[in-house]
């Protein structure tokens, strides 16, 4: 596979590749290397931080007084943000990559926003654990978890009277998409999830008295459907395949939807629903590696932030400066804006988060400033003005430059900019860097990094 | 001289002893000084629940189909023998006695679509329920009017596809300050004056150079000609206060903007509606009302419409919940100095012939008030911005 390649499999699998592995894996196979990735995905190791003060609570403790509550909410909030961190750094880390990277897909497909910590923290390690399995089983668990019972109003869903939120958002957002169901499949498929319930600790409880019991007609069907029916029901129709392999490829592959490239995608997908299967398939694809698909797609703020510390790793001082940053760029983590979450593509690019985006890599490593010594300078006035004159740190962060000095040591201004970018430079551009000076490797990779190239995967 | 324009005109210059010197100055050497007209749309998303915001109190079926969400306001807030305000929109009630606002009932579109998402691509493409367009009505009208992005402003960290047009679409600011200091970027200066626009193309990474050029021209633009730095006007330190407050300082600093893009999320109310419900409407009230007064003290009220609209009403009945499910027809507010039709528009629909969902059907296409607000406000050719003829109303 050559380094090209190697680079697309690795931004879009996971978030980008560095130099050791990149030197280690060019010499194999597509398909042992996807066979590689796969294999360091199998294992599931849920993200879990020290919740202790919380876990041993009840319902009853905490309502019995609005102050309970809210000190539980606060301590909550502050714990999310820890997750939030700890999450940012298992993606930048985990050899899981592919996991991770179908975990943060799958966060913005099965959307839903949370302030309590032991929910949101087992429906992300559900998300997890079926992340690479059975898709028929991750929508059914996802049906129970506290989280999405709550976000979308299913323990408001009861037989007297149904709420319909969350059969709605299953059909449109979640499995078939508009079209392909009728207002009168969401009406009775919410009869099917009446009586949801859950535990104080996030534990799925089925409440019989409130199940209504009937029959229900959908798609062509009747029975005493329970929400499991209906999903199974749900997920028989072929239109659900095809909604979710038009998805996978819009976030993996391209926007611009290749109907071929969609129909042998939901040949292997239909009907089994094996994720890992469809993965595998998606990247031993020839046109995975097409021209027009590699460097093409605009990061999320979220690949942007793990593709810069995964070059040189970064340390928050605290989950705050994280969350700063995050809101600028348009994706706080865990308050995604609506249950369709986040429409990435050119939607990222705004007036108001493009400037921002583009100083992101030396607001973090360099505190706001990028070289524009020339080459042929013997003084970088510039800096030495810009760091007189700007005394506080934007963001308070600890990097680490020490793996980039040595690995980048014996590498030339185009070895960087190749090994960090991923589609041809703009003419125009490219003469820009030219007559800047080179002498400094670390200059050069912010330099490198604020350039709207650097922007694409 | 008219009598209107002669009144029209007295009235602006006495408007004028309230703007202060440095911005008549500045005013001086704009070339349309007034009778600059702008729109302002407010957004509610999530579905504002139209019928407990204009309410009909003395109709028992708005009651027996909403036992525990049926409100019956007080004797102030009283807009017709048949209406009135939630309690929430008391600061509203000022403008309503002025002849200031508008309610439009029963807005909709046929076959509605009850998608939050799609409902919402409707409303701001101005499409019909089984048409799917790229770009969005006020982005049509900067294609067809406008000249640079900044004749159209979101304040938001994202652009809706409103304000997207073909060849030009308009710019989502949420800290102008923050985004001027971030343009001012040596390195980052290089790179876009040196791009040549003969390369920009359509694809992702055109995009992105294209976006970051506008944003460093019209963070510039904003930050020269954004004179007011802090109004005197008390608005809410809410989101949408602020966003209303920001729209307000260009808006008295004449910026060369057409129209404003204001949104308020959250009624989306599935779940025990009244306190989340009344909360959204204060918010909403209270912000808008500081936003009027805010324009009136700088003599730009006269030249500004507020057009406040939702994706879709909410369920007659109401849930199990204590919550509403998403409905189909709804109200809408108009606000501004200048209506033909001040007060109650129209009646409300009949709440006891409701569609096959049991919501209210829809009298008033949406797309006659987007006609009606084109052509009678903004000047501009409605029938190519909405890609078909649509009668303009007489609210204006």
């Amino acid at each position: 596979m050559d380094s090209k390649e190697l680079k697309h499999l690795y931004w879009r699998s996971g978030f980008g590749i560095n130099l050791q592995e990149l030197n280690a894996l060019s010499n194999f196979s597509k398909k042992q290397i996807v066979d590689r990735l796969i294999l360091e995905s199998k294992q599931f190791i849920p993200l879990l931080i020290d919740v202790n003060s919380l876990k041993n609570l009840s319902f009853q403790e905490i309502n019995k007084s609005e102050v309970f509550k809210r000190d539980f909410l606060k301590k909550s909030r502050e714990k999310l943000k820890v997750f939030n961190l700890e999450w940012i750094y298992r993606m930048t880390n985990s050899t899981a990559m592919l996991r991770e990277r179908m975990t943060l897909f799958w966060a913005n497909h099965f959307v839903v926003e949370d302030n309590n910590i032991l929910h949101f923290q087992k429906y992300n390690n559900t998300l997890r654990a079926h992340a690479l399995g059975d898709f028929r089983v991750l929508v059914k668990a996802i049906s129970k978890e506290a989280s999405m019972i709550k976000y979308l109003d299913l323990k408001q869903n009861k037989k007297d009277s149904p709420n319909e939120n969350f059969s709605r958002e299953l059909m449109e957002l979640f499995t078939l998409g508009v079209g392909n169901y009728a207002n009168y499949d969401i009406k009775e498929a919410s009869k099917a999830f009446t009586g949801y319930s859950f535990e104080f600790n996030g534990k799925f409880k089925y409440d019989e008295r409130n199940h209504d019991n009937g029959f229900k007609h959908l798609f062509g069907r009747s029975g005493r459907y329970d929400g499991d029916d209906v999903i199974d029901i749900i997920l028989d129709q072929k239109a659900c395949a095809q909604f979710i392999c038009k998805k996978i490829y819009a976030y993996f592959v391209n926007k611009n939807i290749v109907q071929e490239h969609i129909d042998s995608m939901v040949s292997v997908f239909y009907p089994d629903y094996n994720i890992e299967d469809l993965m595998r398939f998606v990247f031993m694809a020839d046109w995975f590696y097409n021209e027009e698909n590699i460097g093409t797609k605009i990061k999320s703020p979220t690949e942007l932030l793990i593709g810069i510390q995964k070059v040189i790793p970064i340390t928050y001082d605290n989950p705050n400066e994280l969350i700063k940053i995050q809101g600028l760029l348009g994706q706080a983590l865990l308050n995604p804006p609506n249950v369709s979450g986040w429409e990435g593509g050119k939607s990222w690019i705004t007036s108001n988060t493009v400037l921002f985006r583009l100083k992101t890599a030396s607001l973090l490593l360099n505190n706001g400033l990028i070289s524009v010594k020339e080459s042929g300078d013997f003084y970088d006035r510039y800096s030495e003005a810009y760091t007189k004159r700007i005394k506080r740190q934007f963001f308070k962060v600890s990097v680490n430059w020490d793996d980039f000095d040595e690995s980048y040591k014996n590498m030339s201004f185009e070895g960087i900019k190749n090994q960090l970018i991923l589609t041809n430079l703009n003419l125009e551009t490219e003469q820009v860097l030219d007559n800047l000076s080179h002498a400094s490797k670390r200059d050069s990779c912010i330099q490198i990094m604020s350039l709207p190239e650097y922007q694409m995967c | 001289m008219k009598r209107r324009s002669f009144i029209k005109n007295t009235s602006l210059a006495s408007g004028l002893l309230f703007v202060p010197s440095f911005i008549q100055a500045f005013e001086n050497t704009l070339s349309s000084k007034f009778g600059y007209k702008r729109l302002v749309i407010v957004q509610l998303s999530g579905g504002n629940d139209g019928l407990n915001t204009v309410i009909p109190f003395r109709d028992d079926i708005y009651f027996k189909s909403r036992p525990s969400l049926g409100l019956n306001p007080e004797a102030d807030l009283c807009l017709t023998d048949d209406l009135r305000f939630h309690s929430s929109l008391m600061p509203l009630k000022e403008l309503y006695d002025n002849g200031y606002l508008t309610i439009i009932n029963n807005v909709g579109y046929p076959n509605p679509n009850r998608s939050h998402f799609r409902a919402m691509d409707i409303w701001q493409t101005a499409s019909g329920s089984d048409s799917y367009y790229q770009n969005g009505w006020l982005g049509r009208y900067l294609d067809a009017e406008g000249e640079h992005p900044y004749n159209a402003i979101e304040i938001n960290d994202n652009l809706s596809l409103a304000l997207k047009g073909k060849q030009l679409s308009g710019i989502a600011v949420k800290n102008p300050e923050m985004l001027y200091r971030l343009s001012q970027d040596p390195f980052l200066k290089r790179i876009s004056k040196n791009f040549n626009d003969a390369h920009l193309n359509e694809h992702n990474l055109g995009y992105l150079y294209k976006t970051m050029i506008t944003a460093e021209s019209s963070a510039k633009y904003i930050h020269e000609t954004n004179k007011i730095r802090s109004s005197k006007i008390a608005y809410p330190n809410t989101d949408f206060g602020n966003q209303l407050k920001l729209i307000a300082s260009f808006i008295n600093s004449r910026l060369k903007t057409k129209v404003y893009y204001a949104s308020l999320d959250g009624f989306d109310t599935h779940v025990n509606q009244l306190k989340v419900h009344k909360r959204l409407l204060s918010k909403y009230a209270e912000s808008i009302s500081m936003f009027v007064k805010d324009l009136q003290t700088q003599g730009t009220f006269d030249d500004t419409l507020i057009l406040t609209f939702s994706e879709f009403g909410r369920r007659v009945k109401q849930n199990s919940g204590r919550g509403t499910d998403h409905g189909s027809a709804n109200n809408l507010f108009v606000i501004g100095k200048h209506l033909k039709k001040p007060g109650v528009y129209n009646q409300l629909a009949s709440l006891s012939n409701l569609d096959d969902n049991g919501d209210i059907k829809y009298e008033i296409d949406f797309r006659t008030i987007y006609a009606t607000v084109l052509n009678k406000w903004l000047d501009a050719d409605t029938t190519k911005i909405l890609k078909g003829s649509y009668k303009p109303l007489d609210f204006l």
